[in-house]
Parts: structure tokens; sequence; C-alpha cells
């Protein structure tokens, strides 16, 4: 019955279905094609003649391995600061950006925090390497204007975390913010007119209107953030990480590309990847379920 | 208009669907067709992988054409040369991801991570080819010959590549201590030799490094004791980084830090940066490979700073021993392989043998004449697009059958002293390849070791902090290692 319904719907907006399928395309060529090739992580890979099975094993390495733990910590460490203190800026960026009553100031805030967005991590850690550098970098010299002390923040374990909290909420806060933007420009402005007329402050039409009407919004795109808790952003780390400092922000993709990686042993990164994949999806649906329990909102 | 946009439809996914049951076969059928005779006009067609030589590369498309010229005129031999290209980003990454996919070239470059892919049986054993060759077995040098004896499958004939440590001519010059740090380049001469160029040259600091010690532990290894990766001690061989030797040059690097000798910087620097301080005088001494790079870092100099800034190469310290460290002979670290899958294995390695000829040196030492190199009175004169634009792709023995004029020599005189320098202080490592078993927990010993030395040299943490770190290092699996070590060295 079902399907029948769906060919119907498929039969009356046929163009709409069909400007769909490039994306799916894209998502089983990329995204469910590859997930057969996880099989992988239970194998020895032979470049010629079959695959060996071997069970755990890829497993057992990685979990034996002490220095898993370490990166693990480091993962989970590095990705609940960023979601705790990166994943409200762009909500309150685009609350603010909303309330700018200037159309060309409006885009031009929004033209420039998008760009850095666009700007590769190279570009990004040689721009934070500069401005953080304790001899004339741009944060030491206002600090010591105000008589404190440089501070080595690049070669520092008590704040290399937070260089890479910073640096990824400047790269993406404005690009994040465009779905907010997005989800505040439909709301019904007859809503706004009449909290007006009956006297809402500017602050009390964000707070009663502005606010829920972004809930499902911002739900949906927190639980889908959390597939990605286990990616704590290997070019970042890769890019930002030194001698001094690896061992706080050494995480699980910079330990694959490692090990897996560039020692050629592509079954123990698929295992390490599957991990990182399984987390993801218990995430994923503990919180779409916890979600629909408390607040009836969920990613589906 | 329907029946266009259904026969688009039809067609995008009976793309998708080829793509993917063709990533399913490939990478087993591959394997069967690599190295095959291409059919036209007879030629046998050798597939090559080249870090930066793909077919998007013009030079590199002119190169194998001159190349395939001089086997036919030469060897009366017709070779075409398919070249591969290789995704983007890290070389030895990307060239793994190709031939795990089972696309298996004839002849493969490879920058690490071959040890896989040897193990796999994919890779030839070379030295009946070298036994049996005309100019390979004779250019060869003896780490060549060694790392050949302990793994047979990479072959790389070019000089040793060590960090030699350089300076501006006119500052050493200057220098009072230059002369005593050249007769006697003690720990303390040379301390001595970076507190004066500190002040010659009003540096901010006299010697940085691209964000890695070990660049620095060229010069001073040797002086403090370490002459092998496993050092003969009492109680048996036990690894460099946890000896007391290594505790003493720390504590030397400690006082260069503290004295603003060495770079306070120098953890965050590139390769870019650390050059940029060095042309424009925050730094006096960097490290350099010898030869080549030299060269470069000379010419850059001299384009920057004047005819006077050109370099000179100083000595690696001296005290227990002496040298720019030992050489590493377990195996090559790169080089060139052939695979065994190829049908046509004996005609690459003549290829190989022929670019160790003297045709085939003028060819891959000089490049193009008329373009990089022309002929004038017999003698060889180098152009500026030579020095700016070639490099030898394959073999660079030492010595070259062809005469270069004196104007317009190979390398530079910094570049030059810098290659004798290394070969005169030559000295073998016994270090081993690391089981696979180890490889794991070799990172965490390794990340380890980064991390006290960084904090000991920066003074983030106490010399003494040196004998926990030898505990966590032991207990992250160098207990194990080193008993391997001791069980299998002799």
């Amino acid at each position: 019955m079902k399907i029948k319904k769906l060919i119907k719907r498929i039969r009356e907006d046929w163009v709409l279905y069909l400007m769909l399928l490039p994306g799916i395309t894209y998502f089983i060529v990329f995204h469910i094609v590859p997930i057969l090739g996880m099989k992988l992580a239970f194998q020895d890979y032979r470049i010629i003649g079959d695959n060996e099975w071997v069970g755990l094993k890829h497993f057992k390495v990685l979990m034996d391995s002490s220095a898993f733990y370490d990166v693990l910590k480091n993962t989970i460490i590095i990705s609940t600061m960023k979601i705790i203190f990166i994943f409200p800026i762009p909500i309150i960026l685009s609350l603010l950006i909303s309330e700018v009553r200037s159309g060309r100031f409006r885009k031009y805030v929004q033209a420039v925090s998008y760009l850095p967005h666009f700007l590769s991590w190279v570009v990004i850690a040689g721009v934070w390497i500069s401005f953080l550098h304790p001899a004339d970098g741009g944060f030491n010299v206002i600090r010591n204007f105000f008589q404190l002390p440089s501070i080595d923040f690049m070669t520092s374990k008590e704040h290399i975390r937070w260089v890479l909290v910073f640096s990824e909420m400047w790269r993406s806060a404005g690009w994040d913010s465009i779905l907010y933007i997005a989800a505040i420009m439909k709301i019904s402005p007859s809503l706004y007119e009449a909290a007006k007329i009956d006297g809402a402050s500017s602050f009390q039409q964000m707070r009663y209107i502005t606010l829920p009407a972004l809930l499902s919004t911002v739900i949906t795109i927190f639980i889908l953030n959390l597939g990605f808790f286990m990616n704590a952003g290997f070019d970042q780390v890769f890019n930002m990480s030194n001698d001094s400092v690896n061992s706080v922000i050494d995480i699980l993709d910079t330990y694959v590309y490692r090990i897996g990686i560039l020692n050629g042993q592509y079954a123990y990164a698929t295992a390490a990847s599957l991990f990182k994949g399984v987390v993801g999806i218990v995430l994923i649906l503990g919180t779409h379920y916890l979600s629909k329990k408390y607040t009836g909102k969920g990613v589906w | 208009m329907k029946k266009v946009l259904l026969t688009f439809v039809m067609i995008l996914m009976v793309g998708v669907l080829a793509a993917c049951s063709d990533g399913e076969k490939n990478p087993k059928e591959a394997t069967t067709k690599e190295g095959e005779a291409a059919g036209d006009s007879g030629a046998q067609t050798i597939k090559v992988v080249f870090k930066d030589d793909g077919p998007s590369n013009p030079v590199a498309v002119s190169y194998y054409e001159k190349l395939s010229e001089g086997l036919k005129k030469d060897l009366d031999l017709d070779v075409k040369f398919d070249l591969v290209e290789v995704a983007q980003g890290d070389y030895a990454e990307k060239l793994n991801l190709l031939l795990y996919s089972g696309e298996i070239p004839d002849l493969i470059y490879f920058q690490g991570a071959d040890k896989q892919i040897a193990d796999q049986g994919l890779l030839e054993d070379l030295t009946p080819y070298i036994e049996d060759s005309k100019y390979i077995k004779s250019i060869m040098n003896p780490y060549n010959e060694a790392r050949l004896r302990n793994y047979p499958y990479l072959l790389w004939i070019k000089p040793l590549d060590n960090r030699v440590p350089v300076v501006r001519k006119d500052w050493f010059d200057q220098a009072s201590s230059s002369a005593t740090l050249m007769e006697n380049p003690t720990v303390d001469n040379y301390k001595a030799f970076f507190k004066e160029i500190v002040q010659i040259g009003d540096t901010k600091n006299a010697v940085t490094v691209a964000g890695d010690i070990r660049e620095l532990d060229y010069t001073f290894d040797m002086a403090f004791g370490i002459n092998k990766t496993w050092l003969d001690s009492e109680k048996g061989f036990e690894h460099y980084k946890v000896s007391s030797q290594t505790k003493d040059k720390l504590e030397f690097y400690r006082q260069l830090y503290e004295e603003g000798l060495l770079d306070p910087q120098y953890l965050t620097k590139k390769h870019d940066t650390k050059q940029e301080v060095f042309y424009n005088g925050e730094t006096a001494v960097i490290p350099g490979t010898n030869g080549k790079v030299i060269d470069i870092y000379n010419d850059r100099m001299r384009v920057l700073n004047g005819e006077e800034s050109q370099l000179q190469v100083l000595p690696p310290a001296k005290g227990e021993y002496q040298g720019f460290g030992a050489t590493d002979i377990s195996k090559e670290s790169r080089g060139l392989a052939i695979s065994s899958q190829s049908k046509n294995k004996d005609l690459v390695f003549q290829v190989l043998d022929y670019l160790a000829s003297p045709e085939g040196q003028k060819l891959d030492r000089l490049g193009f004449e008329g373009e990089h190199y022309n002929v004038v009175d017999g003698k060889v004169e180098l152009t500026e697009k030579y020095y700016g634009d070639w490099y030898a792709r394959y073999w660079e023995p030492n010595n070259v059958e062809f005469e270069v004029a004196e104007s317009t020599p190979l390398l530079g005189d910094a570049a030059e002293k810098s290659l004798l320098s290394v070969a005169d202080y030559y000295s073998e490592d016994n270090s081993f390849v690391l089981p696979e078993e180890y490889v794991a927990q070799w990172d965490a010993m390794e990340n380890l070791y980064k991390e006290y030395s960084a904090d000991i040299i920066t003074g983030k943490k106490p010399l003494e902090a040196f004998d926990d770190y030898v505990k966590k290092w032991y207990a992250a699996g160098g207990e194990s290692l080193t008993k391997y070590a001791n069980d299998n060295l002799k």
C-alpha cells in the first residue's frame, strides 16, 4: 500500500524527485556502498588472492594498545568541548544577525563570518600561530598592554585544546549559522507584528517567537552533529600539533592516520573507523530517543 | 522532454551501478593486466608511478619521451612509458591507495610504506638483476649494498640525506670563534660560536629547526656518544632514546634554549618559516639536507642578501665520537621497486641500468640539451633553467662521466662540501626494520620521547623527568622491544 502511495507521489511530483536523484546517487555511491567495504575490518587484506578472515584481530590490537585509550580520551574531551562551546555560537550569531536592521550591514557581517569557512586548515593554522605568537602575536600584544605576561599558547598543554575550540569556532560559526538564519526567515512576520501590537520588546519577541520556532532545527542539527562526535577534527589537529602538545590533542583520526594509513595497515584503520561509526550511530539513536521522549521532537 | 529526462535518469543509474560493480572487481583483475605489451608498433609499455611525474606534468612527459628515444638509439629497445597520475596529497599515502586498489605499475617509486607491499610478495628481489647489471653495480654506494642485503626490494642510489648546519659566510668570517670551531668543534666551542654569531648577525637566536629537534641531532648526537640506535652498554643493547647520553644531550639543548640560542619557537616552525627566518636574518644557523637543498638555500640567500652571504658548512660536533649520525642500513627509506607481477621485469631493469650509463646519466642528471644545458667545446654548460627546475629523478652517483664547465658546476661550493663532509663521517647504524607487532607500541614510545624531550628542552619539565620518561618508555613496549633487539643484534 505504502509503495503504491510512493509511486503515485513520484508520478505526481516526478520533477522534484528527479532533482533529488543526484543527491541520492551521491549518498549511494559514497556513503552506502562503502559500508560493504567495512568487512575489511575483519580481514587481512591481500592485493592478490583472497582476503583472509581474521575475526576481531584488528579490534583486539586496537583495544590492547595503551595509546588507543589516550587518543580516545583526547577525542572525547575535545569533541565535548567543541559541542558545549561551539554549538550555541551559530544560534546566537543567527539571532543577532536577524536583529540587524540595516540590510547592507547584515550582508556584510554574514559575508565576513562565512569567509573563514573557505580557508584550509593549513592557512588557518598559520594565521593562528602568528596571532598567538608569544613575542609579537596580536593576542599577546593585547595581554601585554594590560600588563599580563605572554603565553605560548601553541606549545602549552593547558591552552592548546582551547586554541582548537576557538579556532574551530572562528572558522565555522558564520557558516553554520546559515541553517538557523534560514529557519528564522521562515517564521511568519505576522507573529512578530502581533507581538509588537501586544507590546512585546525585541528580547521578548526573540524569547517567545524566534527561539521556540528554532527549536526543532536546533534539535535536529544537534543530534546529527553527535553522529560526528568521534571526528574531533583531523585537519585541524594535524596542522596545529607539535611535540609539546601532541599528547593532549592526539585524536583517534590522527592516530589511525599514523598507524593505519602511513603504515599501510588499512584493515586496522577500517576497524578504528568502524568503531567510530558505531559510537556515532549509538549517540544519534540514543539522543534521538531521549529527545523524542522528553521534547517530542527528533530527527524523524 | 519527459523521454529525454527518463533517458538521462536511466543513463545515470546504469553509470552508478557500473561504478559500484567495477569497484568490486577491478582490484583483482587489474593486477593481471599490468605490464602487458602494448599492441601498437611493437613497442613494450612500462607503467611507471613516480612522485610528481604524472601525465599532467609536461616536463615528465618530455623526460620519458627522451628516455624512450635514448633507449632506442643506444640499446635498440622499443619502450614506451605510461605514467600514472597519483592523486594530490601525501604521495606515500596516495600511492598505497593506488596499489591496494589493485593497480600495480611495473616500476614504482616508494616514499615509505613499501614493506607491507613487499610482505605480500608484490615486489621483485632486485639482487640477481643487480649482479647481472652492466652499470648499476658499479655506481652503488656501500650503504646501498648493505641496505640491499637486508631488504632486496628497493634501490635508491643517491647521496646520503643527512642534515648539515650552515651559516652565512660573511658572518662566519667575522666571528673570532670560527677558526676554533672548525679545528675543534666540541660542544662547548659550538656554544661559544652560537653566542658570538648572534651578536655579529644581530639575530634573535643562533639556530632553529622545523618543529623537530632531530634536525639538530644530526650535528650533536655523536658528540654525546650516540653513535648507533642501539648502544652497547653493560646491560646489553639499550635504545639511545632512553640512554644517559640522550639525557646529557637534552640538557645541552635545554641550556641553548635557556640562553636564547635555540629558537624559542622551534616547535611551531615549519620548513618554510624556518627558511624565512634564516634568510631575513632572525636566525643565524639552520640545518639543511646535504647536497641540492644546501644549494637552494645558498642561491636564495645570495639573491636576497648579496654575493657575500653565501653559505658556510659547519662540521659535526666532536666529543666521544664525531659525525652526522650513523646511517641506517636496514633498508632504503625510499626508492624504486619492480612489481613482481610485471610481465616486463627484465626490460624495466634494463631501463634502470640504462639510466646508470653515461648516456642515461646525461639525461637524468642534466636535463634536455639546449634547454637545461649546452655542450660548448666538449664541456657541459648548465643554464639558469637547470638550476631553477631540474633534478635527477633516478641515480646520483658520486662520479659523472661528462665534464662540466667550471663556471656552471653541478653543485655550488657549499653543497659540494656538505656532500663531502657527510661522506667523510659515514658509519653504519645497527637499527633494524621494526616487526609489525611493534608498530603501535613504537608509536606510543615515540610520542613519549617527543613530548618529554620537548618539555625538558623548553623547561616545562625538569631534567629529572627524564627518569620518569624512561620508565614509561619501557612500560609502553620498550621492554619487549629491547629484549627483541638483544635477541637479534650481534
